[in-house]
């Protein structure tokens, strides 16, 4: 708004430029609600600002490169285990007490199984990724400037949850690797489960970043951050181990809340639609309570 | 030098209209009302805890007032803050940045965050930079620099954007004799075509930069005016701190200080081991220096100093405020408005 340029055009001829200016900002208040088109291109630019500035702080310190490699290597040891297993098991089926061989996917037994194990570093990786994100800006108290620039709570809860999300969808990449590397071997792939795998994998990754992020702005300490989310990520792991039945409605409603029974649909290849809006009310209703937290600065004495 | 565009009402470019921030039972501040004009440099005065920086905050847009408005250029700091916000550039008390950025990447956040364009952004900085005396530095991270590096990194980035509006909270603490000069002819350089509010609490600071000064004092504005104003009222009275020796002597020099006609209000400031030193008050024109010497020589007490000296600011708030001086001014202040 207050480019240089702009003034000092507006400062020769005063009357035109502010009788324009005032009526298009009008125009744009009316016709455009806050993220959409023309009026909304800054304030996705400041969000935008937000998420480069959060992906790269990854790399200005060791933590994001550790968190990397330490994913790297989980992942990688699994998909050689279970491909050599598979490999074992497709030789001698009897080892593994099976009569007969055919009846068992390649893609499920490897790819399957290899989500549904990232499903358990999950609960490792994300509270790496989302401790620092608040809780270092409120230990350096750098959020104290943040809040006096023109962002709204919102830009600034979206912004660094999505540099967060680039971070997470980073180290996805290299799984694509594996996917490559079974079809060279001579693997029988199966595009659609593996595809819906993927995907299901990257929802539940950006649902668990948003808890991650809400347990964040409840602290000064990246380390109880960790730990909180760790917490909160475990136990609705255990939620999976409810009794589908026999617990009557305690059951039912744990069974429905749990992620990974939700996650463990797309590792089938079965997309259906009541398992993404379970992840997205999952992702928002935590972006909801982070934004919550951030306003207490309003009435909580600091 | 940097143009800012004229604003949009002939009142006040700040208007704090009955601010109150509670915390519970307790006010930060209490219907505070106030105005600033553009091109006033105004100095918060106030002892600590007097509320300052939460008025600042709160103009800074940091956290809302529980109740009453601020008014920026004819916008509602709240109703429409996206809007109004641009209009203010911050320095907080204690300038916290990002330590593992670059003096440069920090500044472009910033301008980025303003919502600045992108095409004005690289001159905004380069200005900003040179503005400051950042230049030599500005590939530096911002966690190795001194502390008044740091406050200049702070001021360039409440400069980005150029707002008609600037807050600075004690710009001036923690830097040495050169820079706090450097900063203050910035400041009254900046103040030329803006209006800025810093807050203060060294006295001669606020004769060296504002052009008018408001007292806060819990909260609540107690006197507001010209720096000339203000410095006729503190100068008619001095503080003379007498140091005697010995615990022993304490009764008997307080007895006799406070017989001493002219004398006020007089209390211990200091207790070392064997040391106590006495602060009174007295007019300015007489000096009891003589006097207090010879009634303390009359009645074999030691003297290890006596010293003459201008009341410190929290002295005299403490001074004022029990007389009600304060009281009867801003009634005044209030008819001559009315």
């Amino acid at each position: 708004m207050a480019g240089s340029n702009k003034e000092q055009k507006s400062r020769q001829k005063p009357k035109r430029e502010r009788f324009t200016k005032s009526k298009s900002t009008l125009l744009n208040d009316l016709c455009f609600p806050k993220f959409c088109c023309a009026h909304g291109g800054r304030e996705m630019r400041k969000v935008f600002a937000i998420a480069r500035k959060e992906f790269g702080s990854f790399f200005h310190s060791w933590t994001g490169v550790m968190t990397a490699v330490m994913f790297f290597a989980v992942t990688g040891i699994f998909f050689v285990i279970l491909t050599l297993n598979f490999a074992q098991i497709s030789m001698d089926p009897r080892s593994a007490g099976l009569s007969s061989f055919p009846n068992i996917s390649q893609t499920h037994y490897v790819f399957g199984s290899l989500f549904l194990n990232l499903n358990v570093i999950l609960l490792f990786l994300v509270p790496l990724i989302t401790m620092r994100s608040f809780a270092e800006e409120r230990k350096h108290e750098t959020l104290e400037l943040l809040f006096t620039y023109p962002l709204t709570d919102l830009e600034i809860v979206a912004g660094k949850l999505l540099g967060l999300i680039w971070f997470f969808e980073m180290l996805l990449v290299p799984l694509a690797g594996y996917a490559l590397v079974f079809y060279w071997i001579g693997g029988e792939l199966d595009w659609g489960p593996v595809l819906s795998a993927f995907l299901g994998f990257w929802v539940l990754g950006m649902a668990y970043l948003s808890a991650g992020v809400f347990v964040s702005t409840l602290t000064k300490s990246s380390v109880m951050s960790a730990v909180g989310t760790f917490g909160i990520l475990v136990i609705f792991w255990m939620m999976d181990f409810a009794p589908m039945s026999g617990g009557g409605g305690v059951s039912v409603v744990v069974n429905a809340m749990s992620p990974l029974r939700h996650f463990r649909n797309f590792t089938y290849g079965i997309l259906d639609l009541r398992d993404l809006v379970y992840f997205a009310f999952f992702f928002f209703y935590f972006l909801f309570l982070s934004l919550r937290s951030i306003e207490t600065r309003n009435w909580k004495e600091s | 030098m940097v143009t800012i565009r004229k604003p949009r009402s002939t009142e006040g470019l700040v208007r704090f209209e009955s601010v109150t921030k509670r915390y519970g039972n307790k006010f930060a501040v209490e219907n505070l009302s106030f105005e600033i004009a553009q091109g006033e440099v105004v100095g918060f005065l106030g002892p600590n805890g007097a509320g300052k920086t939460t008025a600042m905050r709160i103009l800074a847009g940091y956290f809302s007032p529980t109740s009453g408005r601020v008014i920026l250029d004819g916008m509602d700091l709240f109703k429409e803050p996206q809007r109004a916000k641009r209009h203010v550039g911050y320095l907080p008390e204690v300038v916290r940045l990002y330590p593992d950025m670059r003096v440069r990447e920090y500044l472009r956040y910033v301008a980025e965050l303003k919502g600045i364009r992108s095409q004005s952004i690289p001159m905004e900085i380069e200005e900003k930079i040179s503005l400051c005396g950042l230049t030599d530095v500005e590939r530096r991270l911002i966690g190795r620099l001194s502390k008044g590096f740091r406050q200049r990194v702070g001021l360039a980035q409440a400069l980005i954007g150029d707002p008609p509006v600037l807050v600075l909270d004690e710009p001036t603490t923690g830097l040495d004799p050169k820079q706090i000069s450097e900063i203050r002819a910035l400041i009254r350089d900046l103040g030329k075509r803006r209006a800025v509010i810093l807050s203060t609490h060294i006295l001669p600071e606020v004769s060296m930069i504002c052009n008018r000064v408001i007292m806060i004092h819990q909260g609540k504005v107690l006197a507001s005016g010209t720096v000339r104003e203000l410095e006729s009222c503190l100068k008619d009275r001095e503080a003379i701190f007498v140091t005697v020796p010995g615990a022993q002597y304490q009764e008997t020099a307080e007895g006799i200080l406070s017989k001493i006609s002219g004398v006020e209000n007089v209390r211990v400031v200091e207790r070392h081991e064997n040391e106590i030193q006495f602060c009174l008050e007295t007019a300015q024109d007489e000096d009891l220096r003589p006097e207090i010497t010879k009634f303390f020589v009359e009645s074999k007490i030691p003297v290890l100093e006596i010293r003459r000296d201008q009341l410190t600011l929290e002295e005299i708030f403490l001074k004022l405020l029990k007389d009600g001086w304060f009281q009867q001014r801003t009634k005044i202040e209030a008819k001559a408005e009315t």
